[in-house]
């Protein structure tokens, strides 16, 4: 499919080419979103607003500087740390929406669900425990800082440092 | 910045480690900059695998048909508030992309709004007129915070040069360890601020440098967070109240 020719032909007012990348990605984005959001609810507002924002900025959608695919997966994956982040956590909602698979499992099957021939996952395998998980954490579940040092126990300043060398040993070995 | 940092910062944003405004910034040098954005978009490719580890989860009915009814409407989300100053591939949210706390609520909580600005309206008007007559200060603008239940727990009056005097209206319930941290937007359109802390819980007056005058509808609020402030330098506890500044009547 010829994701970077449908965005173009939203940036025209195309509706059926945004349906065509509903269709395509929406269930995928929706796994992200909710991943991250660990809400259904939650997940749909931001998948929602994802392609709002897809349509509004086709036309600043440039191929010949990326990915196609993967422009609509930062719009998404930013929508859902703005809402991580801003958003009061606290609205009640159905217990039945709430995501209650524990961290370790859901950081497990992403790493676990990473083809072991990409140069991902080599060299993830290749960081400490809980490095890894902390770089996991962070961009599969969105997770901060301040998170990822509250879950481990340790205090905020180590944590950053442990990520950011985890960020260079990953830099070089990917490079 | 030093290549090993620019390096940091650009893994940083793609993890979503990075604070909003360091977000907008690479966003904006990365639009200005081709090499800087094949970059960007190279680390973005990198850790793209991971969202495909994602399980597909069908969309929930009736998604098309909301999702339809809001193209035409500009101003029925946070999410239309991006301008073209984002850069083109950034996809990024950008300073201008960030929805605001209130409205973003809104969405799960509309039937509240009707009360909150009832509440607001009322309880601001008592306050204006009563205030007025017993303070020396020229406040620019006034604000009512409200929790979400829609009662009034600070007022807060801001000076041009934005030194805020906030009062509070309700004892607050601050746990231990935790402080309470005030944060407006100068920039509606952009990231929160902070403002200062309330570090023994008590009503005070901030003083802070470098931002434009307070304007009316500027949005303040307080939330709790950890001893100290935020870790991020951007609001990440519970909203204890918010709201939007009126202008005094004079």
């Amino acid at each position: 499919m010829d994701y970077a020719a449908l965005i173009v032909a939203c940036a025209s007012g195309d509706r059926t080419a945004l349906k065509t990348l509903v269709d395509a990605e929406g269930g995928r984005m929706q796994g992200v979103a909710r991943r991250m959001l660990r809400r259904a609810d939650l997940a749909e507002d931001a998948v929602q607003d994802a392609f709002v924002l897809v349509w509004r900025r086709a036309g600043q959608f440039d191929p010949d500087r990326g990915s196609a695919r993967g422009w609509l997966y930062t719009i998404l994956r930013n929508r859902c740390l703005t809402m991580l982040r801003r958003e009061e956590r606290e609205v009640s909602t159905d217990a039945a929406d709430v995501d209650t698979t524990p961290l370790p499992q859901v950081l497990a099957s992403a790493y676990g669900g990473l083809d072991e021939t990409t140069g991902l996952r080599q060299c993830l395998d290749r960081l400490d425990p809980p490095t890894r998980d902390a770089i996991l954490a962070s961009y599969v579940m969105g997770h901060s800082h301040g998170e990822i040092a509250g879950r481990l126990d340790s205090p905020l300043g180590t944590v950053k440092a442990r990520v950011r060398r985890g960020l260079i040993k990953l830099r070089e070995c990917l490079s | 910045m030093t290549e090993r940092s620019l390096e940091t910062l650009i893994d940083e944003v793609v993890l979503g480690l990075a604070s909003d405004s360091d977000r907008a910034r690479l966003d904006r040098m990365a639009a200005e900059d081709p090499e800087l954005a094949a970059r960007l978009e190279h680390v973005r490719q990198r850790f793209a695998p991971l969202d495909d580890t994602a399980a597909p989860i069908p969309l929930p009915d009736g998604f098309w048909s909301r999702l339809f009814d809001r193209l035409d409407t500009p101003d029925s989300t946070g999410a239309s508030r991006a301008t073209a100053s984002d850069g083109a591939m950034s996809g990024g949210e950008g300073s201008s992309g960030v929805v605001d706390f209130g409205e973003a609520r809104a969405r799960l909580t509309r039937w509240r709004r009707a009360t909150y600005g009832a509440v607001a309206a009322t309880v601001l008007m008592a306050f204006v007129a009563g205030w007025s007559l017993i303070t020396p200060a020229n406040p620019v603008v006034v604000t009512l915070l409200l929790n979400p239940s829609g009662d009034a727990v600070a007022l807060v009056e801001s000076a041009p040069d934005n030194t805020t005097r906030i009062t509070l209206l309700e004892k607050p319930d601050v746990p231990g360890g935790q402080v309470m941290q005030v944060w407006t937007k100068p920039d509606d359109a952009g990231p929160p601020v902070s403002l200062g802390l309330l570090s023994d819980g008590t009503s005070g007056t901030l003083a802070t440098q470098g931002l434009t005058a307070p304007e009316a509808q500027q949005l303040y609020e307080i939330t709790l967070e950890p001893a100290g402030g935020s870790p991020t330098n951007l609001p990440t506890g519970p909203i204890l109240g918010v709201g939007r500044a009126n202008g005094p009547v004079t």
